[in-house]
């Protein structure tokens, strides 16, 4: 009796959940955004750029400052804003001895201190600061939508016309250049489609949780699969799955969603992490 | 006789100051397996990065299967070419399958992923017969990471070879194998030669093991020093030119207990 009763507050719950027009708003935008950060995560963690993307959320506040400051509009002053940032540090490390992650560090700093500074000289009521943060998915107006779309496509179709190239060049970047693979360009793509999923990614999660959702799908994927093709459908499961659950207690506790979905990713790796560390004997 | 698989003329590259390579010519026809020895910083690998196009050369040219290398035609000249760099910090982080990594080697592996979802057969078996050059076709499905290091090896190996090259270029191929498996890859690069016309350069450090096997010696520092044909002997005053006075020249012969005999 207890399960029944159990499985009927769970149907009214998702009746619920999938009758609020509030979620009806988020749940399409905050899918699109699992599958494309999911798939691109795989390579954030094949190429191990899970600090660049870290920087370049953080430097997409001062593409935000730039735009509040001079009336532009925010989200697309922000993406070029972000990939021009990428790129920058696709091409900035290997020539002058500054690694990756200094060069990272540099820019990190120095853009959320520009972003800080120009964001605090805007009238407070223009700029929703907690949600540059921490991300806001329910207020996705119709322009942003349209814009997430059209990233999100261009993300995609990126991805799956060169996934193999790029794992090719994380697995062994030399023979990838000796057997005549453009190495060069394809990393600065893979850099600027990076920096084009963090914008996404901060739409919904905010500057400082993005990170996770660049990082956390392929994690979890990482453990189980063994393949390009098998980590990718695994890290899109797992990013669909905890954007549903994350939305569900979310909307059920009125938790912020964007941490919400990081923080039922992290409990997924951590499950998952568990599990595979029981039955998984050979390493 | 055709155009030679590999020419090199008058190569130099290096600053002024500081040369690491000297006015290097050298031929190489079909079928030809060449070794390069010489000592640290002689500028062997050098030579290989070159002949890929990943760095130009300073002075002078190269000549592929009878095209002059350049920016341009670097992509398909290189189609043919079979390349092994030398083992280093390269550490397998990603999860791959043996037969994913063999796959890296073939043309087609970076087409989109809608193209290449379903691999043909055709793919399938020059996989697996490059896995069986190397006697790893049991290794098919295994993970890559916990390959141990001479087997790491022996897929890298696989992956050069499943592109059927025309030239195979290897650094220190038998860096993580043992005496017996050295021996075996030596002889399956000399059966490649006479079998398949494949021309091979090989860098390698220990003379001793490759002198029954390779058609011609290259003694490398910053310049070429002295070519050997096969059953010549390199004289002494040459590897004292490339080494220095501190080395001792050993003979080996069919009781040296550090030589493996088949």
């Amino acid at each position: 009796m207890m399960q029944v009763a159990l499985v009927a507050i769970m149907i009214d719950l998702l009746h619920e959940f999938f009758a609020s027009p509030v979620m009806q708003d988020a749940l399409p935008p905050a899918l699109l955004i699992a599958v494309v950060a999911s798939s691109i995560s795989v390579m954030v963690l094949a190429h191990r750029l899970s600090f660049l993307t870290v920087g370049v959320s953080h430097a997409s506040l001062a593409g935000m400052g730039i735009a509040l400051a001079l009336a532009l509009p925010l989200f697309p002053t922000a993406t070029f804003f972000c990939i021009a940032i990428a790129l920058l540090l696709a091409s900035l490390p290997k020539n002058r001895g500054i690694t990756e992650d200094t060069g990272t560090g540099l820019l990190f700093a120095g853009s959320m201190a520009l972003g800080i500074v120009l964001i605090s000289q805007v009238s407070r009521n223009e700029v929703d600061l907690f949600g540059l943060l921490f991300g806001n998915i329910l207020t996705v107006s119709k322009q942003e939508w349209h814009w997430l779309w059209i990233v999100g496509i261009i993300i995609f179709l990126a991805f799956i016309t060169m996934a193999r190239a790029w794992w090719s060049i994380a697995f062994d970047a030399i023979t990838a250049e000796a057997s005549g693979q453009p190495v060069t360009l394809l990393r600065a793509l893979l850099y600027g489609t990076v920096g084009l999923s963090v914008v996404m990614c901060v739409k919904l999660a905010g500057i400082v949780l993005t990170t996770g959702l660049l990082v956390l799908p392929a994690t979890c994927a990482w453990l189980w699969g063994r393949s390009l093709i098998g980590l990718w459908l695994l890290s899109m499961g797992f990013a669909i799955s905890s954007t549903c659950i994350g939305l569900l207690f979310s909307y059920q506790y009125d938790w912020p969603s964007g941490a919400t979905i990081v923080l039922t990713l992290c409990m997924m790796f951590i499950l998952s992490w568990g599990i595979s560390s029981l039955t998984q004997h050979r390493r | 006789m055709s155009n030679p698989v590999v020419s090199l003329s008058h190569i130099a590259f290096g600053t002024e100051t500081s040369p690491i390579l000297h006015d290097i010519s050298l031929q190489l026809e079909a079928g030809h397996f060449m070794g390069i020895v010489g000592p640290n910083g002689a500028g062997k690998s050098t030579i290989l990065s070159m002949l890929t196009g990943r760095i130009m050369p300073t002075q002078g040219y190269i000549d592929l299967f009878g095209e002059r290398l350049g920016r341009f035609n670097r992509h398909h000249l290189l189609k043919k070419i079979g390349y092994l760099h030398q083992l280093h910090q390269h550490e397998a982080h990603m999860p791959v399958k043996v037969h994913e990594v063999v796959a890296m080697g073939l043309d087609n592996y970076t087409a989109p992923l809608w193209k290449s979802l379903f691999s043909s057969h055709q793919q399938k078996d020059a996989i697996m017969q490059a896995l069986a050059y190397v006697e790893m076709q049991d290794f098919e499905k295994h993970d890559f990471r916990y390959l141990s290091g001479g087997q790491q090896q022996r897929i890298r190996l696989a992956r050069a070879l499943v592109r059927q090259p025309k030239l195979l270029l290897l650094d220190e191929p038998s860096a993580a194998l043992d005496t017996k498996q050295q021996q075996k890859l030596y002889t399956l690069l000399r059966q490649l030669c006479d079998t398949q016309g494949v021309a091979v350069i090989m860098v390698e450090h220990d003379i001793a093991a490759i002198t029954g096997h390779v058609d011609s010696v290259a003694c490398l520092n910053q310049s070429i020093h002295y070519h050997a044909m096969k059953g010549e002997q390199i004289p002494e005053d040459v590897w004292h030119q490339m080494y220095g006075e501190h080395m001792h020249i050993i003979a080996h012969d069919a009781g040296c207990i550090g030589c493996h005999h088949d």
